[in-house]
């Protein structure tokens, strides 16, 4: 692999927003997902669950709920009173409506998706209907005091049940009548609490399920407006509540961070009188589980720890595999880090502010292992505070150090750095030309005279950089047949030749730089693209997917290199296949022109081409025990992935220079003891 | 006795019969009787003598509160400036009174406005000093807010978060420390650890400075001695 000195960087100090909603999309095998900061992400459950498409939040908003509709439309509605509809092709707010009702707690869609109800703080329950290009209030049901907590469709569309403070409604949707109002903490002594229902969900069957602030998850029948079945699942309360298609199985989660899950298991063998029972505890989350969710084969929850759960159901699963293995994500897939190379700067992308950090030096040398003493502290140089409540989309700083951009939903800024000594001055480029904004990725060239700004409908701009500061824009390049998404991957080439772009349609142009035309596209793959990079010296085209594949296509030839066929015929090593995370970084070392290196959250690789593909009976990640070999053993068992397991999490790595690596960890520790208080956990013995 | 004597007297002035004043002789004997105008005239006398009574104790408490409202007018008066003074300024700029009441006006709508600057969410603020054109007027410690941004949204969903706040992380919801919680793996490892503790930078703040005293006095003597 090699000796390479490593800058260990842990002052990110990046801290996930908690996940606040989530909607599984029916039929559709997505997830979308929104967090507290007004984030709201989709995951492609088909891509190896990976994060697609990201729009960044916003200061004033907060989404409260979340629904897929007819159409594949996405809505969010949260405590600033809007109904919100997402482009996901663009990737923005799209148009926001009033709902007329104050802040909105919940919001359901019925089941073909032509209706939306919002429950609202002053208690009313709307009906909207929703119209292409965007949504029209259709009528208000009956409106009694208390705020509508929680909302649920029956599955014909006749009914909706709505939780409220103490009491639980049932409306018929025809008339706007309240047809049935059953208390709910009847019979709790401790009259003094109030009893919040959390969630609700409404079953074919006439069942009513809800979840309570007493931890109780209760089944009511509604005509009858008497309770089923009640079981106390923990002490503190219980905030989410989900039904599988099939209504067979409900997941609820716990303010502790526990989940549980509820099925409908006959009494007796063979009976045909079925029970709800309580089956499977898990504790995946260490604070509140404000969301789940159940798709067809798996349950699904995220928490306040910002950490998304994926379970899939044994039982689903058609044979054990990498599919039926439990999924954690906390950390984004994407480079949330950009480094400078030649001025070992590091510019790190918050939600609301850019950090630009310069490394600090070692003079010293030693062995493997050890910790040299720094002879020069990392040293923050810059904090850039974006203006307005929009938060960043995408960041960069180029190569020489002496320009930063970064841009939000409505806005983009570039700023030009001088050191000057010790002294650091950032000053904004002004004039900046008008581009169709957000820009989803900004890429620098390598010698810092353009700025490639990707935008939507497949589009990337190309802006001239000037001395002393300012730009101009060259030229935009669009894909030959148009594409609807926005591009979200750039790559550039050392000697400033070639682009490579990515689409949200997952296929990868590549154009020209010098004459400005488009060049050729790269055969579609099924998945999605989760790091790009070209090769400084062969121009080749390195392309890792988000199902762990890795393919390498020449430019120069318009065709898959000879490597990348025979790494397809052979097929990658089974663990490596197995990996949890996507790549996110791929980069070249220019003194070895034979090396990749690549990263994901658990693992850094230095990828030799010129060895040999280790087959399924090899051990993949074999650097320890060829440590201990003698040479001659050595050359045996070499192969071409050199893996480090060292640094975990990593956000970011990168090669410095010929032999100094940075590495960007992130401690998960750091992140947790900055999230909300968690609940009290009383262990025997403590 | 004697006053026993000087009441009898008195009510012999009066003239209610004797034949009613007179002490009860021996309880056997039946009541005396007494004749229909008799009685008639004790009645009228007795009623006279109350309403006298009243009247004089009505008479006795306006008089009271007459003096005591004289007093006041009087309190009053000494406190304003003399007539004089008073004329003149009533008679100067009224300009400048007119001023004032301006002022107090927008005085009292800044208030308002502070107030709900409170509840609201961080608006847009118009400098102190765009205002203070018109009109002189003391420097005060307020916030000059455009009523236009301040919205009744911002206080509803303020509410809403206050309560949601309050319902997951209010009193008697058991919410606990990051360290203590994070503290329970440390302790509960089959290799027992520490507690997880936060590096809080006020620890030792006397050590670090006599530390940081002992530094400076040392290394003034060790360029000294070099020096010399």
């Amino acid at each position: 692999m090699g000796e390479f000195e490593v800058h260990r960087v842990r002052f990110f100090g990046l801290v996930p927003a908690g996940v606040r909603c989530l909607a599984c999309q029916p039929r559709g095998g997505r997830l979308a997902l929104a967090r507290t900061d007004g984030a709201v992400e989709v995951y492609n459950f088909a891509a190896n669950y990976f994060q697609e498409k990201v729009i960044p939040g916003h200061e004033a908003r907060s989404v409260e709920a979340l629904c897929w509709t007819a159409g594949d439309r996405l809505f969010g509605a949260g405590l600033g009173g809007d109904i919100t509809e997402y482009d996901l092709a663009r990737l923005c707010a799209a148009h926001s409506v009033d709902g007329g009702g104050g802040p909105i707690w919940s919001m359901a869609a019925n089941g073909s998706g032509t209706l939306l109800a919002i429950g609202c703080e002053d208690g009313s329950v709307k009906l909207f209907q929703i119209v292409p290009g965007g949504i029209q209030f259709e009528r208000n049901l009956d409106r009694r005091k208390g705020r509508i907590l929680c909302l649920s469709w029956h599955p014909s569309g006749t009914h909706i049940a709505a939780g409220s403070i103490d009491v639980l409604r049932v409306f018929d949707v025809c008339s706007g009548q309240t047809v049935q109002r059953i208390m709910v903490n009847y019979t709790m002594q401790n009259a003094k609490r109030e009893c919040i229902v959390w969630s609700i969900a409404f079953l074919s069957s006439g069942t009513v399920v809800t979840s309570d602030s007493f931890g109780r998850v209760q089944f009511w029948d509604w005509e009858r407006g008497t309770l089923l079945e009640s079981h106390t699942v923990s002490t503190s309360a219980v905030l989410s509540l989900a039904v599988s298609e099939k209504e067979d199985s409900i997941i609820v989660g716990t303010s502790t961070g526990a989940t549980y899950q509820f099925q409908l298991l006959p009494v007796k063998m063979g009976s045909l009188e079925k029970r709800w029972v309580r089956t499977k505890p898990f504790q995946h989350h260490t604070h509140d589980v404000r969301a789940v969710a159940h798709s067809s084969t798996a349950l699904i929850s995220g928490g306040l720890d910002a950490q998304l759960v994926i379970r899939p159901l044994m039982e689903k699963m058609q044979k054990k595999g990498y599919d039926a293995v439990l999924r954690k994500f906390i950390f984004p897939h994407r480079r949330l880090v950009s480094c400078a190379r030649k001025a070992r700067l590091l510019l790190f992308q918050f939600s609301q502010h850019l950090e630009l950090w310069r490394l600090g030096s070692t003079d010293g040398t030693g062995k493997d292992g050890e910790v040299l003493p720094l002879r020069r502290m990392p040293e923050h140089l810059v904090q850039l505070k974006s203006k307005g409540p929009e938060h960043i989309y995408c960041s960069c700083v180029s190569p020489c150090g002496s320009w930063l951009a970064y841009s939000t939903a409505s806005r983009f800024h570039l700023y030009r750095v001088r050191y000057e000594g010790n002294s650091v001055s950032v000053k904004k480029v002004p004039k900046v030309p008008k581009l169709l904004l957000p820009a989803y990725q900004l890429q620098f060239s390598s010698d810092s005279g353009s700025l490639f700004v990707a935008s939507a409908r497949g589009s990337v701009h190309v802006l001239q950089l000037l001395e002393p500061g300012g730009c101009k824009h060259l030229h935009t390049f669009r894909p030959p047949s148009g594409s609807p998404e926005a591009v979200y991957l750039l790559a550039v080439s050392a000697d400033g030749h070639w682009l490579a772009a990515v689409g949200g349609d997952w296929a990868i142009h590549i154009y020209n730089l010098k004459c400005f035309k488009h060049h050729c596209t790269v055969p579609t793959y099924s998945c999605a693209v989760t790091a790009l990079a070209i090769h400084p010296v062969s121009n080749n085209l390195v392309i890792a997917y988000s199902d762990q594949q890795l393919f390498e296509f020449s430019i120069p030839e318009k065709q898959y290199t000879a490597w990348s066929r025979m790494v397809q015929n052979c097929g990658l090593h089974k663990v490596w296949l197995e990996r949890d995370s996507p790549i996110t970084h791929i980069t070249f070392n220019p003194k070895n022109p034979s090396h990749i290196l690549l990263h994901d959250v658990y693992m850094f690789c230095v990828l030799d081409k010129s060895l040999p593909l280790p087959d399924n009976s090899a051990l993949l990640m074999n650097q320890s025990t060829l440590k201990q070999l003698p040479e001659t053993a050595r050359q045996r068992q070499l192969h071409a992935f050199k893996i480090c397991k060292k640094f975990q999490p990593l956000l970011f790595a990168d090669l410095l220079d010929e032999n100094c690596l940075v590495m960007v960890e992130r401690p998960i520790m750091d992140i947790k003891t900055q999230l909300p208080l968690p609940i009290q956990k009383k262990k025997f013995g403590t | 006795m004697a006053g026993r004597q000087k009441a009898a007297a008195a009510a012999g002035k009066r003239g209610p019969p004797a034949a009613l004043l007179s002490p009860p002789s021996s309880e056997d004997e039946a009541p005396e009787e007494v004749s229909f105008g008799v009685a008639r005239e004790a009645a009228e006398t007795q009623r006279k003598l109350v309403g006298a009574a009243a009247r004089r104790h009505r008479e006795l408490l306006k008089e009271k509160r007459r003096r005591r409202q004289e007093l006041f007018a009087e309190q009053k008066k000494r406190k304003l400036l003399p007539e004089a003074v008073l004329q003149e300024l009533a008679a100067a700029p009224p300009a400048g009174a007119e001023a004032q009441a301006a002022a107090a006006d927008r005085g009292k709508r800044r208030g308002g406005g502070a107030a709900k600057q409170r509840q609201g969410q961080a608006q847009r603020q118009v400098k102190k000093n765009e205002r203070r054109k018109g009109g002189a007027r003391s420097e005060g410690n307020y916030m000059a807010v455009r009523l236009k941004d301040q919205s009744l949204i911002g206080l509803h969903q303020q509410l809403a978060k206050d309560f949601l706040n309050t319902q997951l992380y209010g009193p008697g919801t058991n919410r606990v420390q990051a360290n203590e919680f994070f503290s329970l793996e440390n302790k509960k490892n089959p290799v027992k650890k520490a507690a997880v503790q936060f590096v809080d930078q006020s620890w030792g703040q006397e050590k670090k400075q006599r530390a940081m005293r002992f530094k400076k006095r040392w290394l003034a003597t060790q360029i000294k001695r070099s020096g010399v």
